[in-house]
């Protein structure tokens, strides 16, 4: 049996765009190997950097959220993202846990 | 996205109906599928592939397209019998883990909607609430009153109707005793042995918050061995 999981992003995003802030949405649309998030985990971003919701165990949330920043900035409607495996300089950027995800961007306008 | 196709989304998730979000990775277009409905036009030629990825409920990119399917299935229906101490900590378990749930109590000072704000709650004995309620295989029955006069029948439409999931509160002696009373009913052991009574998984623990979580704990493990 599926529980449908559903961590209720879009409903936070949807009081977002309420309050007049531009949102960015970022959903996990694949990944590889052993990632922290399946397929369909969501997170938002809004133009002063706050987020919720995950797309990793804490591990690419940060540059996620910079890339967001770049493209509303930008004003590009969308953007593809991916993350590998990681090296010792798992503070940085990248997977400690091995995997590699791709993230897709997308402004909620 | 556009802010048109939050608003839809959202509407289609409170009202329970089954659907996906098909995005383009290409060109950032998305819109929603339901199965039986006509398709956008700009995902017309990836139609059957949709469809088949709709039926299968994964979510994922379809091979060899730009096509990005996710899957919104209905919620899990948890019935929760007496609207006690333990439920109220109970709703909001369930809540965030987006299962549907109702309460179900003939006691109207139990089953307040002060107490239980945003939840559906049927005043109404079991067997009349039954015939407001929809069950099948997917719904799960706690049952929290531990009165026989209440609990009894809600057990015996759950087994009935084989639900996946149910539970009774109670000691070990309640438990027996309830046995008993089903087997005076006309259920079989094997029946009886579906219901996990005492209900939840030993976390030691006997405050209401507590037992909430174990109770939880025990559903969600039953959903994925099912």
């Amino acid at each position: 049996m599926k529980n449908s999981f559903d961590e209720k992003i879009l409903d936070e995003a949807k009081d977002w765009l309420a309050a007049k802030q531009n949102v960015v949405l970022a959903t996990v649309i694949q990944t590889w190997g052993s990632s922290p998030r399946p397929v369909g985990s969501r997170m938002i971003i809004n133009g002063k950097g706050d987020f919720s919701g995950s797309v990793s165990g804490g591990c690419v949330e940060t540059t996620v959220v910079r890339e967001c920043l770049g493209l509303l900035k930008e004003k590009k409607p969308f953007k593809k993202i991916e993350f590998k495996v990681s090296n010792e300089s798992a503070w940085e950027v990248g997977l400690a846990c091995g995997g590699e995800i791709a993230i897709f961007l997308e402004q909620i306008n | 996205m556009k802010k048109q196709l939050l608003k839809e989304i959202i509407e289609k998730k409170e009202k329970k109906i089954e659907f996906s979000i098909i995005t383009n990775l290409e060109n950032g277009e998305s819109c929603v599928f339901e199965k039986g409905k006509s398709i956008n036009k700009n995902f017309e030629e990836h139609k059957e592939k949709i469809i088949s990825q709709f039926d299968k409920k994964k979510n994922g990119i379809i091979e060899g397209t730009n096509i990005f399917v996710e899957t919104y299935i209905r919620p899990i229906k948890v019935i929760i019998v007496g609207a006690v101490h333990i439920a109220q900590y109970l709703v909001n378990f369930a809540k965030s883990l987006n299962f549907e749930i109702s309460i179900i109590d003939p006691r109207g000072y139990f089953a307040s909607k002060q107490r239980f704000p945003d939840i559906k709650i049927v005043n109404k004995w079991p067997m009349e609430a039954f015939n407001e309620i929809k069950t099948d295989q997917n719904t799960a029955l706690i049952a929290l009153t531990h009165d026989p006069k209440i609990d009894d029948p809600a057990l015996q439409h759950a087994l009935k109707n084989k639900f996946f999931y149910i539970g009774a509160l109670g000691s070990k002696k309640t438990h027996t005793n309830r046995c008993a009373r089903l087997e005076e009913s006309g259920f079989n052991d094997e029946q009886i042995n579906k219901i996990f009574g005492p209900i939840g998984i030993k976390l030691g623990g006997r405050s209401a918050p507590e037992i909430a979580l174990s109770i939880i704990a025990q559903l969600v493990s039953e959903v994925y061995k099912k």
